[in-house]
């Protein structure tokens, strides 16, 4: 089997003594495509951020995040790229939007500004912002959401990071731009070759777009592995409840959480 | 037209109801005073009798009623006449006039200090919130802004010009010293240390208290998250982001401090010896010279109005939102 | 105590120092009996020379703690009634024009414009110029140009409350426009308006300081402003005539500000 490009080891995570995430341990290769689901609390956020870097400070944690694919630890931005829930929490407000990408891309690269405003409008173009030289010059709010998204998407490859972590980047859009931002996405860490873990709720979306999922009930880890095994042959009750819960939206909510049973877990 | 120059004209239009209210508010209360402008010139200038009184009276239209005499002003008003100041036997213009650079200039160089050493020192203290440095520069801060001016205005006055006799005691430069050019300048800016450290520390640490709060309320924003996972180093988040995206407030602050600043200036004014503006309401009042002091109101009311003007433009400029609503 | 429980050490601090003022203005007759404007010594006796005059004399003879401590009755009485009255006017300004709405909003806002656009100071000059300097003349010439921001606050706050639930109950229950506007919104619309009281009487005690420093206060009492102002003319030869109420000055402002900051950060932990 070949090195794994990440490792997860025994993460414990607490806020303020509420564990959030307990004894999780995840690998992912080189260019696999990661797929996090659970419900909300479930940890799942959590799990991005501890492998981003990100955690805040109040959060204690143990156990090991390893990168044995990288030669060095992860820097953000240079190695890691991450896209956020609300794209306009993205983007600094008052700062051309051409900017703030290619601040990412001097940052990493160690190229002037110019080159850096050059490299902004390629992504720029790369993320499909019509006439994108022109738009350099633009502010945050000139852009739509979905655009927004797709600017913050630029700003995290500026870096040309390998790992991608995208924290439900789309369930704070409408449903037609999802689709666009999950085909771009897709077609993006196609293109580069990048690895992706990516949060969800939308078990439709996991089962279209990832080679592994991930799935995690209060905190733990309750069952991992290829997509087409974990969906179709689910092991774990909690996962089949979650299965069951996105064929049948139409039921009742209390009903759908009826037959997660606790004690079965 | 320039959209630049057709904003501030309609600025300007949109002001006229304010000040026809500050004209028509500060003629009723002066009008209120016990005795008149005659009253108080012949106080001044010493006997006169009764006949000559009424004559000076019918002169200055104080025989008449006052709704009278408001239209009669009103009118010279609207021709940019000011009135005739009965304490300085000049038009009420051409005194105003006369003052009014100076004051301009102390308060301008006072809120360029104010704004500029303030925001770099809420800079440093919002950096990090809640550390050393912060916690140092607010209870500082806190103590500054009790410190009157005029009274911080005496101290500087004994230390720096009684004791160590490093700057002038007052006045606006040497009288008759005879310099020109840059050593008359420097001679000037000599003089302005004291007043302007005197008007602008209050408002220094104003803007310093104004950039840390809102500079720790940003770091919560989560663009600024974003910024940290972008791998965008700590000071330029501090510089470039977190602390632009605060001084937008501050700028605001700016034109609702003009007026109290105005205000400042009387008395850091009288403190100096410096006849500027400010001094000349105080001596408009001392003299009961009301022509005067009515058009020391209205000018101090138009000034404002200007400063709150250039403030809003400059905050267009700052803020890219405003500028595409406007 | 529970009020003093709620509150935090820099306001604890605040309340220790404005209480020892007003216990100083309180007992000012029984520590310094007599007229503080009566000459009592010799004159510039310098601070702790003496034990007669603790804190020295002025250059007529003057006692200086005498002067500090019937000051602090004019500085606490004139900026307690000018900040009262100034928050009362406000908010019932604020109260009318966010109810109200319409034609009376626009003018009553355009009045408060008005008031925001002359400077404080010069109003009070100016009102000082007409009535003469007295204790209550000086109150309102004070609050004329203190009682604005009291206005926009609790007319914000009025136009966030005009749509709530009691205030239609108190429609349905046929309740005039005006009694609903001072009896159900104005109450409720107070909370913030109190936050602004500690900004108000700190700017009107520094507003006192200077009109009594430029010799518009009132002639028969004794003012830290016009103890500063005597002091002025031989700051040469005795500085601390003028710095010595100057301090008491800072200390008042300062306790002020303590007290205001931490009321202000409760209020925003209690929504």
């Amino acid at each position: 089997m070949t090195e794994p490009y990440l490792q997860v080891k025994n993460l414990n995570v607490s806020y303020a003594a509420i564990p959030a995430l307990a004894n999780v341990s995840i690998d992912l290769a080189k260019g696999e495509r990661l797929a996090v689901i659970g419900e909300s609390g479930s940890g799942k956020s959590t799990l991005a951020m501890a492998i981003a870097g990100l955690l805040p400070k109040q959060a204690r944690s143990s156990g090991t995040i390893d990168f044995p694919g990288l030669s060095h630890s992860p820097k953000p931005g240079k190695d890691i790229g991450v896209l956020f829930q609300d794209p306009s929490g993205s983007l600094d407000p008052v700062m051309k939007i051409g900017d703030q990408i290619a601040e990412v891309a001097m940052t990493h690269q160690g190229i002037s500004w110019i080159a850096a405003r050059v490299r902004a409008a390629q992504l720029l173009d790369r993320v499909r912002i019509p006439k994108p030289l022109s738009r350099l010059n633009s502010y945050p709010h000139e852009f739509s959401g979905g655009q927004k998204q797709r600017i913050a998407m630029a700003a995290a490859l500026a870096g040309n990071p390998s790992l991608l972590i995208a924290d439900e980047p789309t369930s704070a859009l409408d449903t037609v731009v999802q689709r666009h931002i999950v085909d771009l996405l897709d077609e993006l860490v196609r293109e580069a070759g990048l690895t992706l873990l990516f949060v969800t709720h939308d078990i439709a979306l996991a089962s279209e777009r990832a080679d592994t999922i991930a799935v995690l009930y209060q905190g733990r880890l309750v069952e991992t592995g290829p997509t087409v095994r974990v969906l179709g042959e689910p092991e774990h009750p909690y996962t089949r409840a979650l299965i069951n819960t996105h064929i049948s939206l139409d039921t009742p909510r209390a009903k759908r959480l009826a037959e997660i049973n606790v004690a079965d877990l | 037209m320039p959209p630049i120059v057709s904003f501030f004209l309609r600025r300007l239009l949109g002001a006229l109801p304010v000040l026809v209210v500050v004209l028509v508010g500060s003629f009723l209360l002066l009008e209120a005073a016990s005795g008149d402008a005659v009253d108080s010139y012949v106080a001044r200038s010493g006997a006169m009798d009764a006949e000559q009184m009424a004559q000076l009276r019918q002169d200055w239209g104080l025989d008449k009623g006052p709704l009278y005499r408001f239209r009669a002003y009103a009118t010279a008003l609207a021709e940019g006449d000011l009135g005739w100041s009965t304490s300085f036997e000049r038009p009420v213009a051409s005194v105003i006039f006369e003052r009014l650079p100076i004051t301009l200039l102390l308060m301008g160089v006072a809120t360029a200090l104010a704004f500029s050493l303030g925001s770099f020192l809420g800079i440093l203290a919002g950096a990090s919130p809640g550390s050393f440095r912060d916690r140092f520069l607010s209870i500082a801060s806190l103590a500054i802004y009790a410190v009157p001016g005029f009274w911080l205005g005496l101290v500087l006055i004994v230390i720096f010009a009684v004791d160590l006799r490093w700057l002038p005691v007052g006045g606006i430069e040497t009288i008759a010293s005879g310099k020109s050019g840059l050593a008359r300048l420097g001679d000037i800016a000599a003089h302005l240390i004291l007043p302007v450290a005197s008007l602008a520390m209050v408002y220094l640490v104003l803007y310093l208290r104004l950039m840390r709060d809102r500079m720790s309320e940003i770091w919560r924003d989560p663009f600024v998250s974003a910024l940290e996972a972008r791998g965008i180093s700590r000071s330029r988040i501090v510089w470039r982001h977190v602390a632009r995206n605060a001084v937008l407030p501050v700028v605001t602050m700016l034109g609702l401090q003009a007026a109290a600043m105005l205000g400042g200036s009387v008395v850091v004014e009288s403190v100096f010896a410096i006849p500027g503006f400010g001094r000349l309401a105080a001596e408009a009042v001392a003299r009961r010279d009301t022509p005067l002091l009515l058009g020391v109101i209205l000018c101090s009311a138009v000034t404002v109005i200007i400063a709150n003007l250039l403030v809003d433009l400059a905050y267009g400029k700052l803020d890219p939102r405003v500028r595409a609503g406007r | 105590m529970n009020v003093w429980r709620r509150l935090n050490l820099e306001a604890r601090i605040g309340a220790v120092m404005l209480s020892i003022l007003v216990l100083m203005a309180l007992l000012a007759p029984l520590i310094a009996p007599g007229d503080p404007l009566a000459i009592t010594g010799e004159p510039m006796v310098r601070p702790f020379a003496s034990e007669a005059h603790v804190l020295g004399t002025d250059r007529l003879g003057r006692d200086v703690l005498a002067g500090l401590l019937h000051g602090t009755r004019t500085t606490l009485l004139v900026a307690f009634f000018s900040a009262a009255a100034a928050l009362i006017v406000g908010s019932i300004v604020g109260t009318l024009s966010g109810y109200l709405g319409g034609f009376a909003d626009t003018v009553l806002m355009r009045i408060t414009e008005a008031f925001q656009t002359v400077p404080g100071f010069l109003l009070a000059l100016a009102a000082i110029s007409v009535t003469g300097p007295s204790v209550p003349t000086l109150i309102f010439a004070i609050s004329l140009g203190n009682w604005t921001q009291a206005a926009r606050v609790t007319r914000a706050e009025v136009l966030s409350l005009r749509e709530r639930d009691f205030v239609a109950a108190a429609r349905t229950l046929g309740m005039r426009p005006l009694e609903i506007a001072f009896r159900e919104i104005l109450p409720n619309a107070f909370g913030p308006t109190v936050s602004l009281a500690a900004i108000s009487v700190a700017a009107a005690i520094l507003i006192e300081a200077a009109l009594s420093f430029l010799g518009f206060g009132d002639p028969n009492r004794v003012t830290w402003g016009s103890m500063i102002a005597e002091g002025r003319t031989v700051l040469r030869a005795a500085p601390y005539l003028s710095i010595v109420p100057g301090i008491a000055l800072v200390i008042t402002v300062l306790s002020v500000h303590l007290i205001g900051r931490g009321l202000s950060r409760r209020e925003r932990l209690v929504p």
